[in-house]
């Protein structure tokens, strides 16, 4: 199955937090990497650089800012391939942002699939475009009529064209937020516990990773017609 | 065969073999609805047969080569309905793994594995919501009906049916695996199906009055279900603790509760109405697990209650060993209940200061803030000191934070049989 390893933070790291991240990632990429449980994954760039939008009516409303009013905000995440949720909990326990952070597990909807670009993403070759994450934020109001062949018509069309258009990374839908959970490890004890981290009406649908020249295309992308039931979050990958 | 033996072969069946059927067939179709329904009408064929053909030599594989029969029916039927569809044009999935993966027939006649471990392990993990754990437990390895459980944890049905539909969906979309847990993974999933247990316990424990008897029964199915824990886990002596504390507890039952519902305390009770039968089980099951030298929270915790069960009055128990055993349960299991529950051990063993010593440091912790017996605790070691004055200021400050009506009403009445030394202890 595949999983999105979600690290969640609540606060920027301290100087001790931080390098203890620099000295341990790497090790627990190469190991994860190793045994081919860990496809790819990246860091964001800070929440302060985000841009949320929706279309409501027609018009596009865009504002500064992450999604969430949350002090919490993902600081980057992970795509695994595992056995099951026990093999994912195992790997997240091992991650050092679990050891002082928190580490949010999320099954994938069928249908993910991965290419080269993706693979490339993952080693940070990105060439002269810039990856962005497109969050999907789903449960405001108006709700998506989901059972709606239309609506999830629109999304597919929409996806489809990225591609066509050599723009997307990857996209895909997650399960709900029925199907998270979120890993902490204090004193060096696994603490498992049901639901996503933040617990608002709010939750995210499905992630997508684009490639663009600039921001102002990113947000451009994410106006598409299944933004008028969702808010969508844009923010950059970080970039050395 | 008479209706009634039927019926009650079929009741013994159901106590016996419903977590075994549900459990192999989840196994074999990794459907836990599918499951649940075909072992139901495994039961009701067995009412409308046995009659006629006589219970069968072995009621259980009877049972699971039954439902298991009814399962592969279903999922062929469907299988079936799905080449339909897509003769039909539509999209739909290929009836792949179920004609493959599935036996011809089910004879589950040389059942050797018993299933119940994955399916109690794959019921508490600790990923899946803690209400949903246990409801889960109860309906798929103790066959509680859906309403029963309802009833149980005082929830409309229609809040119980989601849970259940909610933690079993999580199971199969977020991948938990059925199975036992790998060595590595096996203590701490342990002493998390064990804490669910222990849980249903006691929220039937603390229903008290004669209303609840539904929720009375959730004591009985936990000590069966941890008994069959026990007996799958034979090495785990935390388990064996676990059914011994439980037992221990039990058999204080009739004695805990007077006339009108209300709590007895400890050294109120009558202890001839203890069930001797369970101390006795209990006792013997406890010496076992300790023989094992690998204590645990189960196993320190059920022999304080061994030492209450082998006193004959308070002013009698081995409030020395008691406080001993507290000393290590903090260790394994820090709280400050346990550290409250150690300073009443020292204090009744005689030295009162040393106990209130303890309650003072307690003071200071915020997770007792408003935690009444904190207060009530010291009221009454305060009371045993002979210590009025500062008894009756203890029961004041607890009485605000009582939880439940019988609670004031005892903290009131020692209020004023304090308040009543007082004045005597005032006069010249």
């Amino acid at each position: 199955m595949k999983y999105l390893l979600m690290i969640w933070a609540d606060e920027l790291p301290t100087p001790e937090d931080l390098a203890i991240l620099q000295r341990e990632c790497p090790a627990w990429s190469e190991e994860m990497n190793g045994r081919g449980v860990r496809l790819f994954g990246r860091e964001l760039d800070l929440p302060e650089t985000a841009t949320t939008l929706r279309v409501r009516d027609g018009e596009t409303l865009v504002t500064d800012g992450p999604f969430a009013e949350t002090k919490e905000f993902i600081a980057g995440f992970d795509v695994l391939e595992c056995a099951d949720l026990d093999e994912a909990i195992e790997v997240a326990a091992k991650h050092p942002a679990s050891w002082f952070q928190a580490i949010e597990i999320r099954p994938f909807t069928d249908g993910l699939e991965l290419g080269e670009k993706a693979f490339a993403f993952g080693r940070g070759e990105d060439g002269a475009a810039r990856p962005y994450l497109l969050t999907m934020w789903m449960g405001g109001s108006p709700a998506a009529p989901l059972d709606d062949q239309a609506v999830m018509d629109e999304g597919k069309a929409w996806r489809q064209d990225l591609e066509a258009r050599g723009l997307q990374v990857f996209g895909n839908a997650l399960g709900g937020p029925g199907t998270a959970t979120t890993v902490r490890v204090r004193d060096g004890e696994t603490l498992v516990s049901d639901g996503p981290l933040i617990e608002t009406k709010e939750y995210i649908a499905g992630i997508d990773v684009v490639s663009c020249a600039d921001p102002g295309q990113a947000i451009q992308l994410a106006t598409q017609p299944i933004a008028r039931y969702l808010a969508i979050e844009v923010r950059p990958f970080w970039t050395e | 065969m008479t209706t009634s033996a039927v019926q009650r072969a079929v009741d013994t069946a159901f106590r016996e073999e419903w977590g075994r059927v549900v459990a192999t067939l989840i196994r074999r179709t990794g459907d836990w609805d599918l499951a649940e329904e075909c072992a139901q009408e495994a039961f009701a064929e067995a009412l409308r047969r046995w009659p006629a053909d006589g219970v069968p030599q072995r009621p259980g594989a009877w049972l699971t080569t039954v439902a298991g029969n009814r399962a592969i029916d279903r999922l062929r039927r469907r299988a079936r309905g799905a080449e339909l569809l897509e003769q039909a044009g539509r999209e739909a999935p290929p009836p792949d793994a179920v004609e493959g993966e599935m036996p011809e027939r089910f004879d589950e006649t040389d059942q050797i594995e018993d299933d119940r471990l994955r399916l109690i392990f794959t019921c508490c993990h600790p990923a899946l919501p803690l209400e949903g754990r246990v409801a889960l437990t109860l309906r798929s390895l103790a066959g509680l009906t859906m309403p029963e459980i309802a009833r149980a944890f005082l929830v409309p049905e229609a809040t119980m049916a989601k849970r259940l539909t909610r933690t079993k969906a999580k199971i199969v979309a977020a991948g938990i695996p059925y199975r036992v847990p790998p060595a590595h993974l096996l203590p701490e999933r342990t002493s998390g199906v064990l804490a669910v247990l222990y849980l249903m316990f006691n929220e039937g424990y603390s229903a008290s009055s004669g209303t609840e008897l539904i929720r009375a029964g959730l004591c009985d199915e936990a000590i069966r279900l941890t008994r069959a824990l026990h007996q799958l886990m034979p090495d785990e002596p935390e388990a064996t603790g676990a059914v011994a504390l439980m037992l221990l507890h039990h058999s204080r039952r009739h004695a805990r509760v007077g006339g009108d519902g209300e709590l007895i305390t400890l050294e109120e009770q009558d202890r001839s109405r203890w069930d001797e039968a369970e101390i006795a089980e209990g006792m013997g099951l406890l010496e076992s697990a300790l023989h094992r030298r690998q204590v645990g929270p189960y196993q320190l915790q059920a022999a304080i209650a061994a030492c209450h069960a082998r006193a004959p009055s308070v002013a009698e128990t081995d409030w020395q060993e008691i406080a001993g055993l507290y000393a290590l349960l903090e260790v394994q299991m820090p709280s400050p209940v346990v550290r409250l529950n150690r300073a009443v051990a020292v204090a009744m063993a005689g030295d009162f200061e040393a106990g209130l010593a303890i309650i003072d440091e307690l003071s200071g912790d915020a997770r007792l803030e408003r935690y009444y017996l904190l207060e009530a605790t010291r009221a009454d070691l305060l009371r045993r000191r002979g210590d009025p004055v500062a008894a009756a200021e203890a029961y004041e400050r607890a009485l605000p934070l009582a939880p439940s009506e019988a609670e004031r009403r005892y903290l009131s009445g020692r209020l004023q049989e304090v308040k009543t030394a007082e004045g005597r202890e005032a006069r010249p």
